[in-house]
């Protein structure tokens, strides 16, 4: 047995060490068969999201094609596990390894084994932004209010006054130059409640007008969303400037599809916690070999029961009722009572756990790459030196990049705010997601691939940190053009 | 070599492969030698060729498959100029180049690539060269007073340059000034160091003036307004420009500033994969013929095919020459 401590909180080195204590005690009592410990790799880590989609002990298989390999991982999350039922759980859980059948039982997929991005759960993603004023309703709150500080960093109005200062420097420029075009384009992808847009232009109207540049006029502003509950609110949040906004049904992974007429054309572009909820998929590296992670949706048995009886419906029925839900949307799946719905969607998505397998693959060269990616240039961003690393491919963030940046002006910005991982081997150091926040996902970016990716599109990829809120573990990725 | 009315070409560069970039990359890791580096370009060269005789071109280039950029080709042959050659890990990026003082004339053997390309085709050839303007916006000049300066000792070293390449039998020469667009400022000398460039050299000479494709987007913003009518003192016999992903509006600049060059119009968008179909390709040549007469009309894409996937590229080449046809036929050539 190989024990990995990726990572541990300053305040819980005793448990850390009572959790390791018991591991190698149970091994050593003969409680585990010598087959699997001499496979048997335990990784401890300590998962940041409160709530995310694992158990407090996880086990992975890895497959060469049709080959279950022999070694075995075992993730243990010093977050939910507890002491005293450590033993007994690790005990079942290797047991469970060598009859899959009694897994199964224990468990109600609602889905075949597929890579994480086709996952159910973005399913439930769509649904949470599809009907988001249900949800708020639900919980008696907006869904700021699940950010850490309870607002989204894109309103803060030291953020935005900085941003409009650099808008109005690069329209001056460009005015100097006799290049500013008549019609100025500014975009934001992933709206929230409006609040950022409004405060932008509120601001960018009074510095234009203590300038006298005459440019706030020609600002087209350009709100996208796909969701159009939140792009019903944006429209009321900027009001006061409806007649220099617009608000389109855009999709984030390709904002060129729905706005290529302005190819070239747009001076400044913004997004705020959007890379973060776009759909990923994981590689993970193990002894210096690349795998390609796929997993399947499941309930635990019990709560599936448990949830199938509050809201009158038999067991047998858990799986489609919870299809039919995110076909026709919770208002429409009891004849009479929304909350009913609404609940029952609220505990689905509450229980809802991920089962994972590994599948062996050469080179990231093998991993579903975004059109648009040229695979062979990324071929040696994983470094023969990496021997154990699990990071994002975050395939949404990067197909969401390469289709956005052709919208942009050859002097114009793209400027994105959002959890981002900046150097490959940071991923070693934190659990990096997916997490849970309120009814959608989050998890880390890894901005180090977005930037390799970015020298392939002719942008240089740069981050920094937020400095406008104390704590924050946000940072803007900002481009520069390519020389 | 005679050439049909409308004569189809491209701008320079055909689309580069993917195991091409890798295998370029390799080389600067060292994985490969020089001398297979080479044997690879030979074969990509034959094959660019092949695909653009396919395709129906009538002039043809040798894909600029052995240049990393369209800078580093002359920057690592122009005598006087280091390289640092361990300042660039892919192959697409800039050297750090640097002239430390008057460049001496020597050769950049130019002619020796051209000579490849003439022994595998029949049909006609164009060599494509870098301007001076534009190696002097990427080569740090630590000796020269100014730009100007610099760009026109450039001009005097690769004025032999060409002078060779005509020797060796290169018919059409065209001169790669995109850095006009992004400095207009520039224009009224750097006329001037064009025409020291070409002074004397016995070949028909192109100026392509586009408004960048660095990584396959545009570099600057405008309209070709800034050329005239500065550029009439221009001594080239050619103009290529590019209307296709811009629109054609500038071509009533030839109607405002009359003139003797013929026009090598850009009809094929080369910053998008969607391909042109053959009626798109003529309706924009028709366009051109209100203000140009097809005798002084050459048809070719916006720019290099560089960044174009494969299948891409040969497509649009395609459906460019299917479209010329079309209007040759209208014109009952």
């Amino acid at each position: 047995m190989i024990l990995h401590v990726n990572h541990i909180p300053a305040k819980q080195t005793s448990l850390a060490a009572g959790v390791a204590s018991t591991l190698v005690t149970t091994a050593g009592e003969g409680q585990v068969q010598p087959e699997i410990l001499e496979n048997l790799n335990v990784h401890l880590d300590w998962l940041q999201y409160k709530t995310n989609f694992r158990e407090a002990i996880a086990l992975r298989r890895a497959m060469r094609g049709d080959e279950t390999l022999p070694w075995i991982e075992v993730g243990i999350d010093l977050r939910q596990v507890q002491q005293e039922s450590l033993r007994t759980e690790f005990c079942v859980a290797l047991n469970d390894t060598m009859d899959p059948a009694v897994c199964s039982r224990k468990r109600v997929y609602l889905e075949p084994f597929s890579p994480i991005r086709t996952g159910i759960i973005w399913r439930f993603n769509l649904l949470f932004w599809q009907h988001l004023p249900l949800w708020e309703k639900a919980v008696g709150q907006g869904f700021e209010k699940a950010l850490p500080g309870g607002t989204s960093d894109a309103n803060h109005p030291e953020a935005v006054a900085d941003s409009v200062a650099d808008f109005w420097q690069l329209c001056k420029n460009l005015e100097d130059q006799k290049q500013l075009p008549q019609e100025i384009f500014s975009l934001e992808i992933g709206v929230g409640t409006g609040q950022r847009a409004a405060a932008w232009l509120d601001r960018f109207r009074t510095l234009d007008r203590e300038k006298g540049t005459g440019y706030y006029p020609r600002i087209r502003f350009l709100l996208a969303d796909y969701s159009m509950a939140t792009l019903n609110k944006a429209m009321e949040a900027v009001r006061e400037h409806r007649e220099l906004a617009s608000f389109l049904s855009v999709d984030a992974l390709d904002p060129f599809k729905s706005l290529s007429f302005l190819r070239y054309k747009i001076l400044s572009i913004h997004l705020t916690n959007v890379y973060d909820n776009l759909p990923t998929d994981e590689i993970v590296v193990r002894d210096g070999k690349m795998y390609f992670v796929e997993a399947r949706a499941y309930v635990p048995a019990a709560t599936a029961v448990r949830i199938s009886e509050a809201f009158g419906i038999s067991p047998a029925d858990f799986v489609r009722t919870v299809n039919r839900m995110l076909e026709v949307g919770p208002q429409h799946l009891h004849h009479t009572n929304v909350e009913q719905g609404v609940t029952f969607w609220r505990s689905v998505w509450d229980a809802i756990r991920l089962e994972e397998r590994y599948i062996a693959i050469q080179s990231i060269l093998d991993a579903p790459l975004p059109a648009g990616v040229r695979p062979a240039l990324l071929e040696n961003f994983v470094g023969e030196h990496v021997i154990d690393q699990r990071f994002h491919l975050s395939s949404g963030a990067l197909e969401s990049f390469v289709n956005t940046v052709p919208l942009l002006h050859p002097r114009g910005n793209l400027q994105v705010q959002d959890i981002f991982v900046t150097k490959l081997q940071d991923y070693g150091k934190l659990f990096r997601g997916p997490g849970k926040m309120d009814g959608s996902i989050v998890n880390w970016v890894n901005g180090a691939l977005l930037a390799e990716v970015g020298a392939q599109t002719g942008y240089d990829v740069h981050f920094a940190p937020f400095t406008y809120r104390q704590g924050s573990r946000t940072s803007t990725l900002y481009t520069t053009h390519r020389e | 070599m005679s050439l049909p009315i409308l004569p189809t070409t491209v701008v320079g560069s055909y689309s580069m492969p993917g195991w091409l970039e890798r295998l370029k990359t390799e080389y600067f890791a060292r994985r490969i030698s020089r001398q297979e580096l080479d044997e690879i370009h030979d074969a990509a060269v034959k094959a660019a060729v092949k695909d653009q005789e396919v395709c129906g071109l009538d002039i043809v280039t040798d894909g600029e498959l052995r240049r990393d950029n369209m800078i580093d080709y002359f920057a690592e042959r122009l005598p006087g100029v280091q390289t640092d050659h361990t300042s660039k890990k892919f192959y697409y990026d800039f050297y750090d180049s640097v002239v430390r003082g008057k460049l001496p004339m020597a050769s950049l053997r130019l002619a020796d690539d051209f000579r490849f390309l003439a022994a595998f085709t029949e049909r006609s050839t164009k060599f494509c060269v870098t301007g001076p303007h534009s190696l002097v916006k990427r080569i740090k000049d630590e000796y020269y007073k100014n730009e100007e300066a610099f760009a026109m000792d450039l001009a005097r070293v690769m004025n032999m340059e060409l002078k060779e390449l005509a020797r060796a039998g290169a018919r059409y020469i065209q001169i790669d000034e995109p850095y006009y667009s992004g400095f207009p400022e520039d224009l009224s000398w750097g006329v001037k160091v064009l025409n020291a460039l070409v002074d004397g050299v016995d070949a028909k000479i192109a100026l392509h003036v586009c408004y960048g494709n660095r990584y396959g987007k545009p570099s600057w913003a405008g309209n070709y307004k800034y050329l005239f009518p500065t550029i009439l003192e221009a001594k080239v016999q050619q103009l290529t420009l590019e209307f296709a992903r811009r629109g054609g509006e500038d071509l009533e600049l030839f109607k405002e500033f009359p003139n003797k060059f013929e026009l090598g119009v850009g009809v094929i968008d080369v910053k998008t994969h969607e391909v042109e179909t053959p009626e798109i390709v003529a309706e924009r040549i028709r366009k051109a013929l209100n203000f140009v007469p097809a005798e002084r009309l050459l048809i070719l894409p916006d720019c290099g095919c560089l960044h174009l996937p494969q299948e891409v590229a040969f497509n649009k080449l395609r459906a460019m020459v299917q479209g010329t046809k079309i209007i040759r036929k209208e014109l009952g050539a």
